[in-house]
């Protein structure tokens, strides 16, 4: 029994196991500046929808609608592979000499010396960058609601106070704004956290390659533990450890709503 | 404005190391036993690896291992990814068509069928099969060009996908590698038998490489050669594939 | 040029594994949902805790684990389970595979719509066919089931089409079978043929556009007939906004 103990034990330690662990961090990384970045992004898109000039406007209705109008998986594979080869291609106007680009026999990059490495964490950044520009086209249409939602009574009393339209927007509009946001932006978190779990698919050793890497059947002692297929077990830890996950974080926003929420009319409560 | 974006990328191209090549990068699938997997330790062993270390080590190169999945191995080589791939990858006239390969460290490679023991598929002129291949590999080529006719193909990411569906009985027979195989089937303790004749299709397993790399593939090619000829392959090859061969030493 | 109309061509046939996905999965999930709905919203202790968490987990968790849970499940019952019953090859086939967990993740996601919107039907108008001594099955054919609907459909509606954006991945976790390839499967493939991201991906994205609208449209006549008691009809706009 104790000898059974000892054994599991020592198995789920072995560095292999380690290292799944240590694999949450990307997927934390991945959640937490995909979500800053999709605030930043729905604050801009938001902003351009809401503008006096035409074709920001365009600009912030067309993002917003295209981006949620395609699979967010399919936005998530090419954004990094267009970003890449686009960084290529300028990087290719400043350093390629004429004869490089003559002798480059591979269709990609234009020159070798363009060529951009990307590694786990230029991947990850490029990852969070995808999930903060598809999910910020969601909290544009979030923030744009909200800004909508604060009482023009509020604004109208700013300005009678004298203060410039950018003290307006600032001081008063945009902080009363999260109030009515917030449920919105908690779903969008909700959202960012799941896709979270596609960064395998940017070859990102992340908390899904591992599962399946560690369930995977194995018959060579040389390899490690000899074991059937057992798969779905460690898909399972993963599944619980999402639901965790929501859990935690509808937690933690009905706290910030209520704590955002004291003082402001009780309407704000969506 | 652009002259802004110019002065960026200039900028960013100076600034970022990424840019400047410092050590050879190469990229193993790390599910592939014996031939490249991950250790207890979480890290690349195998064949592969022992073999790409004395190669960076007899050419004095710095070599760093990176994981990537199978199927985008060769597309991520050609985005510049990494500088080198040695993922038991068979050196092919489809292969060489976009990508350039050293001279070979593992000598041609019979591609075999296992199913399980009393199967009654007739394995000269399969009809009716489930025939799991990895996609992406010479097998899954030959499977789709010669079986996919009378037979159901079904292409698996890993090779260890494809094998928990031969051992779960949802696939009647794999179509791999033999030097991948064989160990599988003596562990395996009679749960899955080799069927039929071999099949010859590709060349000997070689490491890829970009076509612009002449540099680096002159580089590994004489490391490859000295490694040849002091017995190091030969040796690495008795050590991982359970002393059975084949061996380049005649 | 040339290669734009190829690519639309090609992906011709991909398409339509995407919309069997959605297909396949949408009216069943439909029904799952409605008897889910109800089920969080009894006050039998049972029902509701097993609604209510099935909901949750389904809602909390990513699809592309549920998709790799659920084959390798599958597949460790195959030898006790499938094969006895004959239904092996059918079972673990990624057209059986990817509906049965897409329509449960579509099930618990409508759910919660309809859940909401059972909560929205007005009391007044339950209470009043309590009053004309209406049975319980009559109250709810009657009264909420054409109420709930009509409040749930916009959201409802983009459901859908999230759920069409979701047979994206099916084909990422489960394997290939023969040429069968969805849309994003073969375009990833053609990429990893030429490289070039800039025409398959844009082609595949164009598709996945094209039948949303489609989608919008088709839910937008429906929605017109349920709300043709109204004298101005509302009409549904495209507007994907409901979060999945």
């Amino acid at each position: 029994m104790l000898d059974d103990i000892a054994f599991w034990v020592g198995y789920l330690t072995n560095g292999k196991h380690l290292t799944w662990y240590a694999s949450f961090q990307f997927t934390i990384f991945a959640a937490l500046m995909g979500g800053a970045l999709a605030v930043v992004f729905g604050l801009t898109g938001a902003t351009l929808k809401n503008s006096r000039f035409l074709p920001f406007r365009l600009v912030g209705s067309f993002y917003s609608a295209i981006v949620r109008g395609v699979p967010d998986v399919l936005f998530f594979l090419f954004f990094p592979l267009a970003f890449e080869q686009a960084v290529e291609w300028i990087v290719a106007t400043q350093v390629c000499s004429p004869e490089a680009i003559a002798a480059q026999t591979a269709p990609w990059p234009p020159c070798r010396e363009a060529n951009w490495f990307l590694g786990t964490f230029e991947y990850l950044i490029l990852a969070s960058v995808s999930l903060g520009l598809v999910y910020g086209a969601f909290a544009t249409n979030v923030i744009h609601g909200a800004m909508r939602s604060v009482p023009a009574g509020q604004l109208e009393a700013a300005r009678a106070y004298g203060m410039s339209a950018r003290q307006v927007l600032w001081h008063i509009h945009i902080r009363q704004m999260w109030v009515y946001a917030l449920p919105g932006l908690s779903n969008v978190w909700m959202l960012i956290i799941k896709a979270t779990s596609l960064l395998s698919l940017l070859q990102i050793a992340d908390i899904v390659l591992w599962a399946d890497r560690l369930g995977a059947p194995n018959f060579l002692p040389a390899v490690g533990l000899v074991h059937d297929d057992w798969r779905w077990r460690y898909y399972l830890v993963l599944f619980v450890f999402y639901i965790l996950v929501t859990w935690l974080s509808e937690r933690a926003f009905g706290a910030i709503m209520r704590r955002a929420g004291r003082g402001i009319l009780s309407e704000a409560h969506g | 404005m652009k002259k802004t974006m110019l002065a960026a990328a200039a900028v960013l191209a100076l600034a970022t190391p990424a840019f400047a090549q410092e050590s050879v990068r190469i990229a193993t699938e790390g599910a592939y036993a014996p031939w490249n997997f991950l250790n207890d330790a979480g890290e690349p062993a195998g064949f592969e690896i022992d073999l790409g270390n004395a190669i960076c080590e007899t050419a004095g190169l710095t070599c760093e291992w990176i994981l990537n999945d199978w199927d985008s191995i060769i597309p991520n080589l050609l985005a510049g990814n990494y500088d080198l791939i040695m993922a038991g990858m068979s050196i092919t006239e489809e292969r060489l068509a976009t990508i350039d390969f050293t001279q070979d460290y593992f000598p041609p490679d019979p591609s075999k069928f296992v199913a399980a023991p009393g199967s009654d598929l007739d394995f000269s002129a399969l009809s009716g099969a489930r025939i799991g291949v990895q996609s992406g590999t010479i097998q899954a080529a030959y499977a789709e060009e010669n079986l996919s006719a009378d037979n159901t193909i079904v292409s698996f990411a890993t090779a260890d996908q494809n094998m928990a569906d031969l051992m779960a009985g949802n696939i009647d027979t794999i179509l791999a590698d033999g030097s991948y195989l064989e160990q599988v089937v003596t562990a395996s303790n009679g749960a899955i038998e080799f069927f039929g004749e071999d099949i010859l299709v590709g060349g000997g397993v070689g490491a890829g490489l970009r076509k612009d790399d002449a540099e680096l593939k002159a580089k590994i090619d004489d490391a490859l050669t000295a490694l040849k000829a002091d017995g190091t392959v030969d040796r690495l090859i008795a050590q991982w594939f359970d002393g059975q061969g084949p061996y380049y030493a005649e | 040029m040339q290669g734009f109309l190829d690519d639309l061509a090609i992906m011709a046939p991909a398409v339509l594994f995407n919309i069997y996905f959605a297909a396949a999965s949408i009216p069943i999930g439909f029904v799952l949902a409605v008897f889910l709905a109800l089920g969080k919203a009894s006050s039998n202790p049972l029902l509701n805790r097993l609604s209510r968490g099935f909901i949750y987990a389904f809602r909390g968790s990513p699809l592309f684990i549920q998709f790799f849970m659920f084959y390798s499940l599958a597949l460790s019952l195959n030898m006790s389970v499938w094969r006895p019953l004959g239904i092996s090859g059918f079972v673990l086939h990624p057209l059986f595979m990817g509906p049965l967990v897409l329509m449960l993740n579509t099930g618990a996601y409508t759910a919660e719509i309809f859940y909401g919107a059972l909560r929205a039907v007005p009391r007044g108008a339950v209470e009043a066919a309590r009053a004309y001594g209406m049975s319980r099955s009559q109250q709810f054919r009657r009264i909420i089931w054409p109420n709930l609907i009509r409040l749930a459909w916009p959201a409802y509606t983009n459901e859908v089409v999230f759920l069409f954006h979701a047979t994206a991945i099916v084909y990422f976790a489960l394997p290939v079978v023969g040429a069968q390839r969805d849309l994003m499967s073969t375009a990833k493939n053609l990429f990893e043929r030429d490289f070039n991201a800039f025409l398959h991906f844009p082609v595949a994205a164009l598709y996945f556009l094209l039948v949303s609208l489609v989608i919008f449209f088709l839910f937008g006549l429906v929605y017109q007939r349920l709300m043709r008691h109204l004298p101005a009809r509302p009409g549904l706009r495209y507007a994907p906004k409901w979060f999945r």
